[in-house]
């Protein structure tokens, strides 16, 4: 299993240099706090309409700063040409892929932990402590569409003339039944109805998951050759 | 080891590379010569397999990946400037496969004058560190053949002479390398055979005793005259 | 000069296949109950759509071809039919609203179709967004290639999202009972005309981009020749 191996350490470089470098993850959530007190200053949310607002706001903040967080871990690697590392080795870029969408996911689930704790302070909103377990399935799901569809992109935007500037009109627009999804999700369990609606919206996720995962995969070689 | 068949580059309307025919054994030093913007440094990424050609066929032997594959340096140094020295090389080593040899780099750290710096992140090194940094990296590496793009390109003094004798041990050994260089008098000394490219086209001399310092200095001369 | 010929025939039945899809929906095609003369812009829009879609559709086939085969010439034929598929697309938007204003009063609804081809028509957006940020064409041809790819596989998805979004929240309802016999046959003449017409454009927009594709390769060629 040397392929499981070879994963690990890009994830463990890619953990150490975010560690030392500190740029993606603060960005990230720095911005998914800023986003939410913009929010509430244009859409003024309190007790009664939190519940039906929530959902929406989390999600929104989520995929906007997470696509500003992914755009970011590919420079590290274009920069100074340091992915060549990987293409140049025994390791393929199928392995070079999976391990980046996992670097990517482990961001982005802080990111929205983060976002999470942020909102129920701000808002007193206790039901999102509550919803919490119910709720990690949606958004582990949900974040690894994020990460399967963001990491493809931001490579190649990187890989372009305008850089991560266009990584959110690539990202965003094939990324919507996530949002749809991960809202609708969100929103049924913080408003506590379950059954075979939650369950529609999971195998969703589930199935955007392993098409884009296993789409990009295929096609993530064709984006490092320079 | 490698062989070059027909390999022709267009950027646009511009050719740059013109039907190029080049073949390279084992064991075997040859050094590619030409103004800038020759073509040097994409004749050495289509080689390298970074660039694809616009037609013509590079073929790497079986034997090469068996034996440790290829190691392209280009005109940026693969390095993570977060990480430190060890920790880049601990990875690069990692990605090869080999980081049984982290224990016995100290010797060479020391050779290259890093061993004091071994712990610093990358960003915090000089440009010519940084360059013998990312040459340590191709020679230990343990590839079968090397690309080495302007490998002196800001090497510190004193540095040009012990990394030529370096690079010549390595061929003792039996590695092949391809490196391209604007530094006539060096190139000249280390190499077996010599290549000119010039306006796309390459030249080859195949007995090196026909080839000195003075005849490539006129025919680099006559170029720019033309 | 064979297809120019063919060109030639199959703008010859346009000339004929035109004239009639509008006699058919103006003069023919019953006028709807409830909405009046204006439904008849329903069938450019239906057709408008499916012709977008086909446009995508060879932008997705032609793409995976091209990364294959690495042959430049799907790589133009993709951009082609890209660039038919978002005229096209961008038409149905507009004809849309135009249907939609003086029916239901108002300029959008987030209706599963309507804003399935809206998400198409960004994804398309983005396609030549990386084909203006890419200037190498080998990497233009390949980065937008997987745009493509990945766009179009992204529109079942989020057709059905949508669909199970609006079937929860309450909607601008559409009625769309069965429909008359004979609309239907206008709808199909009048889908046979789009198609055939935007096959034509894309194909004679991928001619001029083919051309101009081989011209610069003997210009290449003669610069090589002549060093």
């Amino acid at each position: 299993m040397k392929f499981v191996g070879n994963t690990l350490s890009i994830v463990k470089k890619d953990i150490l240099l975010e560690f030392r470098a500190k740029e993606a993850l603060s960005i990230m959530v720095f911005l998914s706090l800023l986003l939410i007190v913009v929010f509430n200053l244009a859409v003024d949310i309190d007790k009664d309409n939190v519940s039906s607002l929530a959902p929406g706001i989390l999600w929104v903040v989520f995929a906007f700063s997470g696509v500003l967080g992914m755009g970011k871990t590919s420079l590290s690697e274009r920069e100074d040409g340091a992915y060549l590392n990987v293409f140049f080795s025994a390791v393929s870029m199928e392995v070079f892929y999976i391990a980046k969408v996992i670097s990517n996911l482990i961001f982005l689930l802080f990111m929205e932990l983060f976002t999470i704790v942020s909102f129920v302070v701000l808002f007193n909103y206790d039901a999102l402590i509550k919803g919490l377990p119910a709720l990690t399935l949606p958004l582990l799901l949900g974040s690894i569409g994020f990460s399967a569809v963001g990491t493809l992109f931001s490579f190649l935007s990187t890989g372009s003339r305008f850089g991560e500037i266009i990584l959110p009109f690539l990202f965003l627009p094939v990324v919507v039944p996530v949002l749809i999804a991960g809202v609708s999700a969100t929103d049924l369990i913080l408003n506590n109805t379950t059954g075979g609606a939650l369950l529609k919206w999971l195998k969703m996720l589930a199935v955007f998951d392993l098409l884009y995962l296993t789409v990009s995969l295929m096609l993530f070689k064709h984006i490092v050759e320079e | 080891m490698l062989t070059l068949i027909d390999i022709s580059k267009n950027y646009g309307l511009r050719p740059v590379l013109r039907g190029i025919n080049l073949k390279i054994d084992k064991a075997e030093i040859v050094v590619l010569f030409g103004h800038n913007g020759a073509g040097k440094t994409t004749l050495l990424k289509i080689s390298a397999g970074i660039t694809p050609p616009t037609r013509g066929r590079v073929v790497v032997e079986d034997q090469v990946i068996k034996q440790g594959g290829i190691y392209y340096l280009g005109h940026k140094n693969s390095l993570y400037s977060e990480l430190t020295v060890m920790e880049n090389i601990r990875f690069f080593l990692s990605m090869r496969n080999g980081t049984a040899m982290v224990n016995s780099i100290e010797e060479t750290l020391e050779e290259f004058g890093l061993w004091q710096r071994r712990n610093d992140p990358v960003k915090a090194l000089s440009q010519g560190m940084k360059r013998r940094l990312a040459l340590m990296k191709g020679i230990i590496s343990g590839a079968s053949l090397l690309m080495l793009d302007e490998p002196f390109s800001g090497l510190d003094l004193g540095w040009k002479d012990r990394v030529l004798n370096k690079l010549m041990a390595l061929r003792e050994k039996g590695t092949s390398l391809f490196i391209a260089t604007h530094l006539i008098n060096e190139g000249c000394q280390i190499a077996d055979r010599v290549a000119l490219l010039e306006r796309g086209n390459l030249t080859l001399f195949h007995d090196k005793t026909e080839v000195n310092e003075s005849l490539i200095q006129e025919r680099l001369r006559n170029e720019v005259c033309r | 000069m064979k297809s120019f010929r063919l060109t030639k025939m199959l703008l010859l039945t346009l000339t004929v296949l035109f004239p009639l899809c509008f006699y058919l929906i103006f003069q023919v095609a019953p006028t709807e109950r409830i909405m009046g003369d204006v439904q008849r812009i329903f069938y450019l829009h239906i057709a408008l759509a499916i012709s977008a879609y086909l446009g995508f559709g060879v932008l997705f086939v032609s793409s995976i071809i091209y990364l294959i085969k690495k042959n430049p010439y799907w790589d133009c034929l993709a951009s082609s039919a890209g660039e038919v598929g978002l005229l096209f697309a961008t038409l149905v938007l507009i004809t849309g609203s135009f249907w939609a204003r003086p029916v239901w009063n108002v300029w959008w609804t987030w209706d599963p179709r309507l804003v399935s081809m809206l998400i198409l028509w960004f994804i398309y957006v983005g396609y030549f967004m990386v084909r203006k940020a890419v200037s190498e064409k080998s990497r233009r041809a390949r980065y937008s290639a997987i745009v493509g790819i990945i766009g179009f596989l992204d529109v079942p998805v989020v057709r059905l999202a949508t669909k199970w979004w609006r079937s929860i929240h309450p909607r601008l309802d559409r009625q769309e009972g069965g429909l008359d016999p004979l609309m239907v046959k206008v709808m199909l003449v009048t889908l046979f005309t789009f198609i055939v017409f935007a096959s034509i454009v894309i194909f004679i927009r991928f001619r001029i981009s083919w051309a101009e594709e081989r011209v610069n390769t003997i210009f290449n060629e003669m610069e090589v020749s002549h060093g």
